[in-house]
């Protein structure tokens, strides 16, 4: 007990960094929340469009007014050329659509009356164009076979006003897999440089080569007090990865409910033991305090931007890639940007992510094994 | 008389090297053992093979009357060790620094709490019980070391040079708590460089060179080892070569040294030297500010026997 008792208290003396981490984490995950949405239901693009209406507001001119009002934002604008011009530039708006004066007259007329558009050209503008010309056509036709403009503008109402029922093919909800992918991604800092940080910290304590004789001349079993010091850092290990986990809930919300979810909490697992067992092989190396703060830039710090924890990884030049498959941290991020594009979870599915995982324990299996042949080598003084 | 430790030729090697040669001594029960010897002679190798800390090549360690191994437990809640380099946590404050080496020998709380605040009366610790490691000065940072060595009450303590680096206030309340211990039965192994602090404070003085005892006994005992028996310094000036050639040839005298003003001479024997010196120097109308005889102290002894300071 009294092991795990100074244990506490060296660690009491460490939380500094620890909630900096945290702070880093919550600053950047809230942010990220805050540019991203939800992706499960489908919501109609409308596109900017600014009407400059020379004709009469009456009848089939008023009628095309009105739906494109419903279907698209109307932008207000001066109509001056030079306000219209600056308005497409800068994107303003994506589409001016020019109602020639006799419009109404003409089109019943059917002398086929031109509406002339200006556009920016990109997706939004071609929705507009595309509304005017569905408009245009239906009323043509109509046009063609009514008799009175009364009915032509019935019919048009009844044809127009018809909407289709959209239903997602995938039900995947790309939106909070980005947020929870982003999230997890990111604690492969807090956790790697937590663990490292603080783990190296108390073992240099307790290390120290006088704390150390007076512990191996005590009546307190050498192994046991060893088992008890690495227990003790196993579970703060395990509540820091408890305490990000928890966390991620009522940042992520639903998605951590879901199997997605659990393969985010079951890879943060595996890579948080990994990170415990670095902890473990750069706490038997270095002794010095001072060199610790150091370590934890280079290998957390460095390992995040190498493997993708900052950066979305297809962003990262192949050859950095290629080179952090040497890392742990690479096949945990892998995991975690796989989990985006998996719908069903199941075994199948899953096969890739389990290879992942396994790769991580393999890797803690090699660090924990370098760890205890230098702790070995360490325990006798000659 | 009870041993408390017995060493038999004891032996340790490195590759080359022998550390500790066919060296065997007792530690009596309730004595203070001075171990003495420059440095590489072998007495932290030894402390080190006793402690189990080392394996050694040869011999036999036998503590409190068992065999000692590095899993005697049972002799080792008996033993404090205060190793020459402060060894304390840095994040823990006095008391919880004491509680923690307290812990690895007791585990009831109760009986751990008191003798920590007895620990802590004995180093004179009471006004720092909260203080952290870096806040207190050299001296006390020695006898927090000190204090967390002995608070389990242990029967056997060693002590690897506790007063080094410490001004004269602090080493006076160490050596005090050293007596201390002694008194409430404890049997001390000491080691140091301080002379006087040997003479002080040890019944028995062992003295190493090149892994092997070279000498042993009381302080007594180890000055009657020495080829001389006074030493006499008289402070003058202007002493001719003449004067000094007519007292090397006075009887007994070892050697004379003149320097700086002070004359030195080592007799073989101690009888009338002074009364001598005195008559010679008042008959020649020599002037003289001090005159003063000493015996050969142990480092004169250790010198001697050594070839060496005790620092080289």
């Amino acid at each position: 007990m009294i092991v795990f008792k100074t244990f506490l208290k060296v660690l009491n003396k460490c939380k500094t960094p620890i909630i900096m981490y945290t702070v880093f984490l919550l600053f950047f995950s809230v942010f990220n929340m805050r540019t991203s949405g939800s992706s499960l239901s489908f919501v109609a693009s409308k596109p900017d469009i600014l009407i400059i209406n020379e004709d009469e507001e009456a009848g089939i001119t008023e009628s095309l007014v009105k739906y494109l009002e419903k279907n698209s934002n109307i932008i207000e604008i001066d109509e001056d050329e030079d306000a219209i011009r600056d308005a497409l530039f800068y994107r303003d708006v994506n589409c001016i659509i020019y109602i020639p004066e006799n419009f109404r007259k003409d089109f019943l007329d059917k002398k086929n009356p031109e509406v002339r558009i200006k556009s920016t050209g990109d997706y939004q503008a071609s929705l507009a164009e595309l509304l005017l010309e569905r408009y245009l056509k239906t009323a043509n036709s109509y046009n063609e076979t009514v008799g009175s403009e009364e009915e032509l503008l019935k019919m048009l109402d009844a044809t127009l006003s018809k909407q289709v029922d959209t239903e997602l093919a995938s039900k995947l909800d790309t939106g909070s897999l980005e947020k929870a992918g982003f999230y997890y991604n990111f604690t492969n800092y807090c956790i790697l440089a937590g663990s490292i940080y603080v783990i190296c910290l108390i073992l240099s304590s307790f290390k120290n080569e006088g704390i150390r004789k007076r512990t191996m001349v005590s009546s307190m079993d050498y192994k046991a007090y060893n088992r008890k010091l690495l227990l003790s850092n196993s579970l703060f290990a395990a509540a820091m990865w408890l305490f990000y986990v928890i966390l991620s809930f009522p940042l992520l919300g639903k998605i951590m409910f879901t199997r997605h979810g659990l393969v985010y909490i079951v890879n943060s697992f595996i890579f948080s033991f990994c990170a415990l067992t670095i902890a473990f092989l750069i706490g038997n190396l270095v002794e010095e305090k001072n060199a610790i703060n150091g370590i934890v830039n280079v290998i957390a710090l460095g390992s995040s931007f190498l493997c993708g924890a900052f950066v979305p990884m297809e962003w990262l030049p192949a050859a950095v890639l290629k080179i952090a498959h040497i890392l742990p941290s690479y096949w945990y991020i892998k995991t975690n940007e796989m989990m985006k594009g998996i719908e069903t979870v199941n075994m199948e599915t899953m096969k890739p992510v389990f290879i992942n995982m396994a790769v991580i324990l393999g890797f803690s299996l090699l660090f924990i094994t370098a760890a205890n042949v230098i702790s070995a080598k360490k325990r006798r003084l000659g | 008389m009870k041993n408390v430790i017995e060493v038999k030729n004891l032996t340790k090697e490195y590759k080359q090297l022998r550390a500790v040669d066919d060296l065997s001594f007792e530690v009596h029960e309730g004595e203070i053992l001075g171990l003495l010897g420059p440095n590489g002679s072998g007495k932290s190798t030894t402390i080190n093979c006793i402690l189990s800390l080392l394996d050694f090549s040869r011999g036999s360690i036998r503590i409190l009357g068992s065999e000692m191994q590095p899993d005697a437990y049972g002799i080792k809640k008996e033993i404090g060790v205060v190793f020459q380099d402060v060894a304390v946590f840095e994040e823990l404050n006095v008391y919880d620094n004491m509680d923690y080496f307290c812990g690895l020998y007791i585990k009831d709380k109760a009986t751990r709490r008191k003798y920590i605040e007895e620990a802590i009366r004995l180093a004179g610790l009471e006004d720092f019980k909260r203080f952290f490691p870096k806040q207190l000065s050299g001296g006390l940072l020695r006898r927090l070391n000190i204090a967390c060595g002995i608070a389990h009450k242990p029967k056997l303590i060693f002590l690897d040079e506790p007063t080094v680096a410490v001004d004269p206030q602090s080493r006076n309340n160490i050596l005090d708590g050293i007596k201390a211990l002694r008194d409430q039965g404890a049997t001390i192994v000491y080691t140091t460089h301080y002379m006087e602090e040997v003479e002080i404070l040890c019944d028995r003085v062992i003295i190493l060179d090149k892994g092997r005892i070279i000498a042993s006994g009381t302080n007594d005992e180890l000055k009657q080892l020495a080829r001389i028996e006074e030493k006499v310094s008289v402070e003058t000036q202007r002493l001719s070569g003449k004067y000094i050639e007519e007292i090397k040839a006075f009887p007994n005298v070892e050697s004379v040294d003149y320097s700086n003003g002070l004359l030195l001479i080592i007799y073989k024997k101690g009888k009338n030297n002074l009364t001598e010196l005195m008559d010679y120097l008042k008959k020649e109308d020599i002037p003289y500010n001090r005159i003063y005889s000493e015996r050969p102290t142990l480092n004169d002894v250790f010198l001697e026997l050594t070839g060496k300071e005790l620092r080289d």
